[in-house]
């Protein structure tokens, strides 16, 4: 499973006041926000810490079906811009870009997964259930999509797809994450 | 305080982090958080904040998990008042 999460620092700021009495608490472990209030931009980290979350987020809820909030369910141990994210059993990898304008994290189950991940346009993205997913080559890939404010990201992940037929990849709206460069 | 004046004073709460004002003209209990009101996740947080300064109760994270709908936060909101 895939999950991604991407956060417009300008709107965040006009949004949230993360200073505010209790807010951290609510979001993250003790260690958590330690790792923030030390870090050299706390504003920055505590969406980094968030957009992972969120992520992960994603791929919990669509492997176990359950609706929560449940921020403090899921644990990061770093602020670097890749690393691991758990909860309950599970453990989940990230990466994650930080630019100026934006934060944007991808998530996945295998570390293996993060060649077989592709952007999609808009037009690529089929809700079922109201889950999105992507259609390629007579089969159907979940897909993850994530909007906020100027910033929207579409992923899908072609596990057992692309290891096959790597001949649609220069279709794809932009190319793989690793080739991701920050602008 | 009876239930019309509770989701009143809930109203008042989340209005401020509500991105579609039609959902929140004809909330009900029904009424989700995120998917009607399209509250951004992050302020879900403040909810839980302003419910908590308003009602003068803690808001723990077995109950924030739950704090979607408007009737999970009603019932939150009276369990509390009631252990108060």
């Amino acid at each position: 499973m895939i999950g991604n999460d991407v956060i417009d620092l300008e709107l965040a700021a006009a949004e949230s006041d993360w200073r505010r009495k209790g807010f951290l608490e609510k979001l993250f472990s003790a260690d958590e926000m330690r790792l923030v209030l030390e870090s050299e931009n706390p504003e920055i980290s505590v969406w980094n810490l968030w957009s992972r979350k969120e992520a992960a987020y994603k791929i919990f809820n669509r492997n176990t079906g359950i609706r929560a909030f449940n921020p403090k369910h899921f644990h990061c141990r770093d602020l670097n811009d890749s690393g691991i994210v758990v909860f309950g059993d599970s453990r989940v990898y990230s990466k994650t870009e930080i630019t100026s304008q934006y934060i944007h994290t991808i998530c996945v189950e295998d570390r293996n997964d993060w060649n077989k991940i592709a952007s999609l346009s808009e037009s690529q993205i089929i809700k079922k259930d109201d889950l999105p997913f992507v259609y390629q080559h007579g089969g159907y890939f979940p897909a993850t999509v994530s909007h906020h404010g100027r910033f929207e990201f579409r992923f899908g992940l072609f596990k057992n797809g692309l290891d096959r037929d790597l001949s649609f990849q220069s279709a794809m709206y932009r190319t793989f994450f690793g080739d991701f460069q920050q602008p | 305080m009876n239930k019309a004046e509770t989701i009143e004073k809930l109203k008042s709460i989340v209005k401020p982090y509500v991105k579609n004002a039609e959902a929140f003209e004809n909330l009900s209990e029904d009424t989700d958080f995120i998917r009607d009101l399209q509250i951004n996740s992050a302020n879900l947080v403040d909810v839980a904040l302003d419910v908590e300064e308003a009602f003068d109760i803690t808001i723990d994270n077995a109950s924030m998990e739950k704090m979607l709908n408007v009737k999970a936060a009603l019932e939150i909101i009276e369990s509390k008042l009631s252990e108060e």
